[in-house]
């Protein structure tokens, strides 16, 4: 790589944001349609997610399992695997991490629940993954149709285990048999950031400190209770873990290579079939990872699996690509995603009008943002052809935002 | 390249996608519910007992005036619907161009309009540029316009604005300009309904309204109470479209009615020129109102009540003139002859007689419209409706898994609150809510929102809330939060703020399954199920055991589809459960509106739970478990104004009203009757509900 | 364990429903094929299939005629594939991902204009099963071919929309194997380079089969809400048509391919139905789960399949590689 400072990838960097925009005003059509107005909407939102300590809080905790399953999503996209199943796996290694819980609660100090919960959570979100990876690997079995499949089979096993065995015992004294969990051991929760700031000694709320404005607000975000947890913390370090792992180590290196090409890996003696089956076993383990989070730090107790999931497994996705497959361009993604999503309900609550509106904005801007990419492609390949001459085996493809999913059974 | 070309493409495009999602704005169909705001004071009036305040201060006039000694003057006219609507617009419309004609034509008197006004930001213009334009008097004539204009009024202090239907001319708001004025429409719908009852040889009559609020519920309340008053026995079949220019919809309600037996018609809103088209063609008689109809159809309307608004208009004008430029409140009433019965001669003399003499009796005061609707809707809601207690202003925001329209878990809640609205008044309940909140973390953000906005109950529906809720209740202690299905108010957490409220559905589930086992000759039953669990498990187990309990032979047969929302396979296990065998059918969660289309297709009767389902199919849903939650919500807000914010668990039983059965007049009586004396046994506790072991 | 059924009851019963259960997927998997075919994935079938289900309804409750629903449908569903069409193949967009953007927009708009058009659910007079009476062509009889036994139940009795997703499969067939159209996409979705060396334009041919694939997705969508519902509800389609997408591998890119998977699917989700109804001792969930397993195994089998299409999500750009 050159250490020439490029302008172009700086634009490159805008063209997303440019694309959001531009969505963001289409929405606003529909908006005046419906007889809103679109800037005091759009300023709604923005405010609602970014300029307070609970706005900002909510944008966060949304953040963590979007950015969590993005990591898992880019690592097997990388990979060369559509990994559509992280619905599935999230809600699988949820379930665990509060059987683990569960069980473990009462007995062991509530910082090793967490850990083995965690682990727990991964290691099930990673076996989840496995069925589809080895099937593809082995049996030919494409990965988008089986996870599909194995979403559905993971809700119901969801339902059968919250119905039957891990009901809460009081559901079903109350006679009510709502399908939840009873709640985890107090000692198991994931430190918020509130205890967390308690424990090294910031005590004082904004107020007490004559803060104001937005400073006033971001002291609070970490200090004062909300629902901000140290799940952020863990996730954005294994982003960082990630990008070691892809551009660092050997493993990451042959996982690209089996993404970019499968038959010069083979040539290059690597073993294809094992690298499909880690790569998506990795990204389940993350999805996993994120349903252990939302139990341990957020819920607190499995119930309704849908519910848990909530649509991160095909968010995530979004996150991904959005945050270019590369997992420190996720962490900015995730918050902006996170940012969005939570700025659209407290616009539409604003605004009293409906939420499917949000739905349809957001459609507008994966929509927008996907299409741009072409501007980002097509100056790659003029710079290219320009600087050299573009030859297939380029080592360093074009920085493309989306490498082509190879999906070849 | 090709550049060019897929830049031209992308704008195509995008103009599509503007057409098929922005174009729903540009339809009146789309914008017609902002035509009636709950807003419309005159559906506060047949809730309460006694008239409201607003005819005592209203004045009376003539409705016949003299037009000429108008001098020079200019009148604008803002409407929501057309000069042709045959109906609200026209009325108004008509009468005034009779005035102008009188007063010696367009040199006297000018009249501006603007026609369709259904955007109110539109109309809120119109009515600044007339103002501005130098007309004297601006009339906005919809309940709608009222906000918009108290804002524009102050502006104007040389101009006459009049709205309506209204009683309130902005006295309280420090506006000296502003006329008001309202039709008693109940008035002529008695007298209509008491005509109808007197038609009618099959004893059903049919009503297509628009949109259950303002002056068109005002005149069905009349009306069913005047039908009601002149022959007890007979039906009144009420549909509203939900729209007031939905004429496809109004001729397909029409079609129902007539399907349904009705042999006497009658609608209000622009919307009915669709039904008079259906009546027409199958020679059915059709009751007018607002405008004359007969022009459409002069062979079967047989009566209208006209509303005559010249005697107001020209009160105004006359006013104006003298400069007293606003401050009255008209009602347009029998009596004043704002309201004129117009008797065709196709219609049956014995009948007019009677309706006449119903004419008679109100002008005179020897029959009170609003006590007889009163006690309608007494016998509709049971006593309940007598002993709403007083409350203060509350603010209420519920926070929902599914949509106000899933006719099923958040709907029942939903329309209850707005039943409670709609008898309170909106400035005493206001309601905020959000949909879909499938996803917890974003539900607990709404939760904190409304808290954090100052909303005084704050309801979580859905049991997947309580987690988030314990978190944040103690962090408002000032709000009562609400949740359920539990019973777990998180004392033993310490919150104190969180009332826990369950549905104990396997009550009604007994009833209907009691219900059930008498109407099947099969003697075989299906139940859909979304997840065996929560409220939809209490409702199977009732189900089954008021089925066992009433004829154990009867099999009752139980398939979950495993899904809230999968309405296909909702309808394929309706489907199934015919197949195999059964002739009722019930079920639970949003998702059987699927199978509600395949019973209604294969003419099995459906017995509903949560919400009603009844709009949907008619003739299919002959029973209905409805959640009412109108009892647990006054609780809720009567406690929390008396400084208890929570702690109370609250159960919607049948004892308590929270639970209410609705039966079909299709039903045979003696499955009724089994079905009430399984109520009574309930409630008296003489009948245990053992649930059996099912898989 | 019921006794009042016969077997053969419950296995014609089965079978009716197996039938009718597949005709969105047939529409929804059919369309998706041909685009699939020339190298287009559309995950966003199940926005398509929302807005089809919305506008069929929306068509049919305003006019009284179901047959303006169907158009209605197929106009809107193919304006949305020429919408994915142009973003995924002029745009060269990802696949996945706009798909998932089409999904979402779809998802989106046909709840709103339900919302602002509607209101409330609502039912329609749809398409009505058919019998076959031979008075309705004119011949003096009473006698109906849905009478005649066992063939009558499971194959006469149902909506039009279903007899015309079954008529498309042996259609769809006939235009890949034997005509030039089904030679380009076949060649499109295989090799675009040699194929557009040859003459034939890739992008068009591309256009055609996602626009199509939007059409019959639309379909597919009012085959729900016109047809075997009769009623519209927002996300009515509830995963249907990623189900859809799914079955387009199962069948290995071929329309009997594509018609095995999808009664494969039907019909286990009409036997996971009747077990449950006929108070079989298993649990809803893991009958609910059944279809899903089922698919997974059937396709673990070690049978030869047909490989995908090798350009598939390959957008293609003259001159490259």
């Amino acid at each position: 790589m050159q250490k020439k400072f490029d302008i172009y990838k700086l634009i490159d960097l805008f063209i997303p944001i440019l694309a959001v925009l531009a969505a963001l005003a289409v929405g606003a059509v529909i908006l005046l349609f419906q007889d809103a107005n679109p800037l005091e909407a759009y300023s709604a939102m923005f405010s609602g997610a970014f300029t307070n300590k609970n706005g900002m809080a909510d944008t966060l905790v949304k953040a963590i399992p979007l950015l969590l399953v993005a990591l898992g999503v880019a690592i097997a996209f990388r990979g060369g695997v559509i990994n559509i199943g992280a619905e599935g796996q999230l809600i699988m290694g949820a379930l665990l991490t509060t059987w683990l819980g569960l069980q473990l609660g009462d007995t062991l100090p509530g910082w090793l629940v967490i850990i083995i919960g965690m682990l727990g959570g991964a290691m099930m979100g990673g076996l989840w993954a496995a069925v589809p990876g080895l099937l593809k690997a082995y049996l030919g079995v494409n990965e988008i149709l089986s996870t599909i499949m194995m979403n559905q089979i993971a809700i119901q096993i969801a339902f059968f285990l919250l119905r039957g065995p891990m009901i809460d015992p009081a559901e079903l004294e109350a006679g009510t048999n709502i399908p939840q969990s009873a709640r985890l051991a107090r000692s198991a929760d994931l430190p918020r950031f509130t205890d967390m700031a308690k424990a090294l000694g910031f005590t004082k709320t904004a107020e007490e400190l004559g803060l104001t404005g937005f400073t006033a607000e971001l002291y609070g975000l970490f200090v004062e209770p909300t629902r901000l947890h140290s799940g952020l913390i863990i996730a954005i370090v294994l982003a960082i873990l990630v990008y070691v792992l892809l551009w660092r180590t050997t493993i990451g290196f042959r996982i690209r290579t089996v993404g970019e090409n499968k038959a010069a890996s083979r040539y290059a003696g690597i073993n294809v079939k094992r690298y499909i089956v880690l790569s998506i076993t990795l990204g389940g383990v993350f999805a996993g990872l994120a349903g252990a989070i939302e139990i341990l730090g957020l819920h607190h107790r499995m119930f309704e699996p849908t519910a848990v999931s909530a649509g991160y497994g095909f968010s995530g996705i979004v996150v991904a690509l959005f945050g270019f497959l590369n997992p420190l361009g996720i962490i900015p993604s995730a918050i902006l995603f996170g940012g969005l999503l939570v700025g659209g309900d407290k616009m539409q609550r604003a605004m009293q009008i409906p939420q499917v509106l949000i739905t349809v904005i957001l459609g507008l801007v994966v929509l927008f943002v996907v299409s741009a990419d072409i501007w980002v492609k097509r100056r790659a390949t003029r710079r290219v052809s320009v600087e050299e001459p573009a030859s297939p085996a380029d080592p360093d493809p074009p920085p493309s935002n989306i490498p082509p999913a190879e999906a070849a059974t | 390249m090709k550049k060019r070309n897929w830049l031209i493409v992308l704008l195509v495009v995008l103009g599509l996608l503007l057409a098929a999602c922005g174009g729903s704005g540009s339809t009146p169909e789309a914008a017609e519910p902002t035509e009636a705001p709950p807003k419309a004071e005159p559906t506060e009036a047949p809730a309460e007992p006694e008239p409201t305040e607003a005819p005592a201060e209203s004045e009376s006039v003539p409705a016949e005036g003299d037009a000429s000694g108008i001098e020079s003057i200019r009148i604008a006219i803002v409407m929501p619907s057309t000069v042709t609507d045959l109906a609200w617009s026209q009325a108004i419309y008509d009468a005034l161009v009779r005035i102008q004609e009188d007063a010696g034509g367009e040199d006297v008197v000018e009249i501006a309009f603007t026609e369709n006004m259904f955007n109110v930001t539109d109309a809120a213009a119109a009515i600044r540029d007339y103002a501005a334009d130098g007309y004297d008097i601006v009339i906005a004539h919809g309940t709608q316009y009222g906000t918009s204009l108290f804002e524009i009024a102050p502006d104007f202090p040389e101009t006459s604005f009049a709205w309506g239907t209204a009683t309130d001319t902005g006295k309280d708001a420090g506006l000296d300009n502003v006329f008001a004025y309202e039709a008693r429409a109940e008035q002529g719908g008695y007298v209509g309904g008491v005509l109808a009852a007197n038609m009618s040889e099959s004893g059903v009559l049919g009503v297509v309204g628009p949109v259950e609020a303002g002056d068109a519920k005002l005149y069905i309340d009349g009306f069913v109470a005047g039908a009601k008053a002149a022959n007890p026995d007979v039906t009144v079949n009420v549909s509203y479209t939900g729209s007031f220019g939905d004429t496809a919809l109004a001729a397909e309600a029409a079609n129902t009615h007539i399907q349904a037996g009705a042999d006497v018609l009658t609608g209000s809103a622009q919307q009915v020129v669709g039904a008079i088209g259906v009546a027409k063609e199958q020679g059915i008689p059709w009751i007018g109102t607002q405008s004359d109809q007969s022009s459409l159809a002069p062979d079967i309307v047989v009566g209208s009540q006209l509303y005559k608004w010249d005697g107001v208009l020209l009160d105004i004008i006359a006013k104006h003139q003298a400069g007293e430029l606003g401050g009255t409140a008209y009602a347009l009433t029998l009596d004043n002859g704002g309201l004129i019965m117009d008797y065709r001669d196709n219609a049956p003399a014995d009948a007019v007689a009677a309706a006449q003499e119903a004419e008679a009796g109100i002008v005179a005061g020897s029959i009170d419209v609003i006590a007889a609707m009163a006690g309608e809707e007494q016998m509709e809601e049971g006593d309940g409706a007598a002993e709403m207690p007083d409350i203060e202003p509350v603010r209420v925001a519920i926070v929902m898994p599914s949509t106000t329209t899933d006719l099923a878990w958040s709907q029942s809640l939903y329309d209850s609150l707005v039943e409670l609205q709609d008898f309170y008044g909106e400035d005493v309940i206001e309601i905020a809510f959000t949909e879909n909140m499938f996803n917890v973390t974003d539900a607990a953000a709404a939760i904190r929102d409304y808290a954090a906005d100052g909303y005084d109950l704050v309801i979580a529906h859905g049991a997947q809330y309580g987690s988030s809720l314990f978190e944040l209740a103690p962090d408002f202690p000032e709000t009562s939060f609400a949740w359920g299905t539990t019973t777990d108010t998180g004392e033993s957490e310490g919150v104190t703020n969180v009332f826990a409220y369950e549905p104990r559905l396997e009550q009604g589930g007994y009833v209907s399954g009691v219900l059930a086992a008498h109407l099947t000759e099969s003697g075989i039953i299906g139940v859909i199920g979304p997840v065996d669990a929560g409220d939809a498990k209490l409702h199977v187990d009732g189900f089954v055991a008021g089925v066992k309990d009433a004829d154990p032979e009867v099999q009752v047969n139980v398939s979950f589809t495993g899904s809230f929302g999968d309405t296909a396979l909702a309808a394929e296990a309706a489907n199934t459960h015919i197949a195999a065998g059964a002739d009722v059918l019930t079920g639970s969660a949003q998702q059987v509106v699927g199978a509600i289309g395949v019973a209604k297709d294969a003419g099995i009767p459906w017995l509903g739970v949560q919400a009603d389902q009844t709009p949907l199919a008619p003739d299919t849903v002959v029973a209905t478990v409805l959640y009412d939650w109108q009892p647990t919500l006054l609780e809720m807000i009567t406690s929390l104004q008396a400084g208890e914010y929570g702690g109370k668990v609250l159960q919607l039983t049948l004892e308590n009203g929270g639970q209410k059965m609705i039966y079909a007049d299709s039903l045979p009586e003696d499955a009724v009757a089994a079905a009430q004396a399984a109520e009574a046994g309930i409630i008296d506790g003489s009948i245990e509900i053992v649930a059996e072991p099912r898989n | 364990m019921n006794e009042n059924l016969t077997i053969l009851a419950i296995v014609l019963g089965i079978l009716h429903s197996g039938i009718r259960l597949a005709t969105p997927y047939l529409y929804a998997s059919l369309g998706e094929m041909f685009g699939q075919r020339s190298g287009v994935l559309n995950l966003g079938v199940e926005g398509i299939m929302l807005l089809g289900a919305f506008f069929g309804f929306f068509a049919t409750f305003q006019t009284g005629n179901p047959w303006l629903g169907f158009l209605a449908a197929m106009v809107v569903g193919a304006l949305m594939g020429l919408l994915m069409a142009f973003i995924s193949v002029t745009l060269k967009a990802e696949q996945g991902i706009s798909g998932i953007g089409l999904y979402l927009f779809g998802l989106g708009a046909s709840s709103l204009l339900f919302k602002t058009m509607l209101g409330t659910v609502e039912g329609v007079s749809g398409f009505a099963p058919l019998n076959f009476c031979l008075s309705s062509v004119g011949i003096d009889s009473s006698f109906c071919l849905s009478q005649v036994p066992i063939a009558g139940d499971i194959v006469f009795s149902h909506s039009v929309m279903t007899y015309i997703a079954y008529a498309l499969v042996p259609i769809s067939a006939w235009v890949l194997g034997r005509t030039t159209i089904g030679l380009k996409i076949k060649a499109v979705g295989q090799n675009p380079e040699a194929a557009d060396s040859l003459g034939v334009s890739v992008d068009r041919t591309r256009y055609m089969t996602v626009t199509f694939g939007g059409l019959m997705a639309g379909i597919a969508g009012a085959s729900l809400s016109i047809s075997l519902l009769n009623i519209f509800q927002e996300n009515m389609t509830n995963g249907l048509g990623f189900i859809a997408v799914a079955l387009v591998y199962f069948g290995g890119w071929s329309p009997w391919g594509v018609l095995v998977g999808a009664l494969l699917f039907s019909t286990v989700n009409a036997l996971q139905l009747w077990a449950q109804v006929l108070g079989l001792n298993i649990p809803s969930d893991v009958a609910v789960m059944l279809p899903y397993l089922m698919t997974i195994l059937a396709l673990a089998l070690p049978i030869r399949r047909a490989a995908q299409p090798a350009a598939l999500t390959r957008p293609f750009t003259r001159g490259e590689n």
